[in-house]
């Protein structure tokens, strides 16, 4: 398989992952924030998790942030579109940033392997 | 296992962030090194990949979900730990910034977590069970799994210095969830090696035990 078939297959895979997750993704709480809700009474260790459970964060002292697009969406106005969007933008993102490093990498590595050779 | 900031005092998130910054630095020199051409369409791909599947949470009953990490993935594909670290900073950057998936103080304690120990564990994991084994799928599943239980302990650790989960209580609950989250973690692990290995076994940095055949006289 050449590179550019691998790339568009590679990312046409994620891009389906990340759509599957918008609409089948388990809304439950993942590992971290189950064991929260345990610490904080909210949740029997093996039971469900239930619907109004919630994790009181002590923010005091704490660093906040807000992110543009929280819970991998766009609002709650936009629906699955929004959640759509972010992903695929995430997916890209993820793709593009790891490849312009690399990229600059291995040109680096390239010009300090000429300039060793030229001395 | 994305920590939030609420979750660790600031002061201990710097530590974390000045453990992980190490690690990045011998990453960034593992990727000036040992880093090809042929392998940036590979690296770049499975970063895709591991934010998508990141983003994916599956049921694993008790009211808890969990997705892949991806560190002994990118680790066992890319035959080095380093490669985990280089792959897993950049996509918790853009998970932290863009979506609010783990924190900003966090972060280091996250990278820490999931690319380096998680890296390490998945790669030195597969590499032992390949030369006991030399069975792709039980050397895959086993390391997967434990790097994505070795990396919860960690974080139960971490839950109790910074006075958020005591340890016990922390310790088997996020023990408990993550050995069935790495279940998850072990399939798409054992699934995504094959694939890749099918697509692209030239850039792949190991490799699959050739089958012995008995001889046929002629």
């Amino acid at each position: 398989m050449d590179n550019r078939t691998f790339i568009i297959g590679g990312i046409a895979i994620a891009i389906l992952i990340g759509v599957g997750a918008v609409f089948f993704a388990s809304g439950d709480p993942d590992g971290l924030e189950s064991t929260a809700l345990v610490i904080q009474g909210q949740k029997s260790l093996t039971g469900d998790t239930p619907p109004d459970a919630e994790i009181h964060e002590d923010t005091t002292g704490k660093f906040s942030f807000e992110s543009p697009m929280p819970d991998y969406s766009l609002g709650e106005q936009f629906g699955p579109l929004g959640g759509i969007i972010a992903i695929v933008a995430g997916t890209l993102l993820a793709f593009g940033i790891v490849l312009g490093i690399s990229k600059v990498l291995v040109a680096y590595k390239k010009k300090a392997k000429t300039a060793e050779a030229n001395q | 296992m994305h920590i939030p900031d609420a979750f660790i005092p600031i002061p201990q998130g710097v530590v974390y962030w000045l453990i992980a910054l190490v690690f990045i630095a011998l990453a960034l020199r593992w990727a000036r090194s040992e880093m090809s051409e042929e392998k940036i369409p590979l690296i770049a791909v499975l970063a895709a990949g591991i934010f998508a599947l990141q983003s994916f949470n599956l049921p694993v009953s008790m009211g808890t979900s969990g997705h892949l990490v991806g560190g002994a993935l990118a680790a066992i594909i890319l035959g080095s730990p380093f490669a985990a670290v280089f792959i897993l900073t950049l996509v918790l950057i853009v998970q932290g910034v863009l979506f609010g998936d783990g924190g900003i103080t966090t972060m280091g304690a996250n990278i820490l977590n999931m690319g380096v120990i998680g890296g390490f564990v998945g790669y030195y994991t597969f590499k032992a069970l390949m030369a006991a084994t030399t069975n792709v799928n039980i050397a895959g599943f086993a390391a997967a799994w434990l790097a994505c239980l070795i990396p919860a302990l960690a974080c139960a650790f971490e839950m109790y210095f910074a006075g958020t989960f005591p340890l016990r209580e922390g310790l088997i609950a996020m023990g408990i969830y993550h050995a069935l989250i790495g279940i998850i973690e072990g399939f798409v692990t054992v699934f995504a090696i094959k694939l890749i290995v099918t697509a692209r076994p030239d850039i792949v940095d190991f490799a699959l035990p050739v089958p012995v055949t008995q001889g046929v006289k002629a």
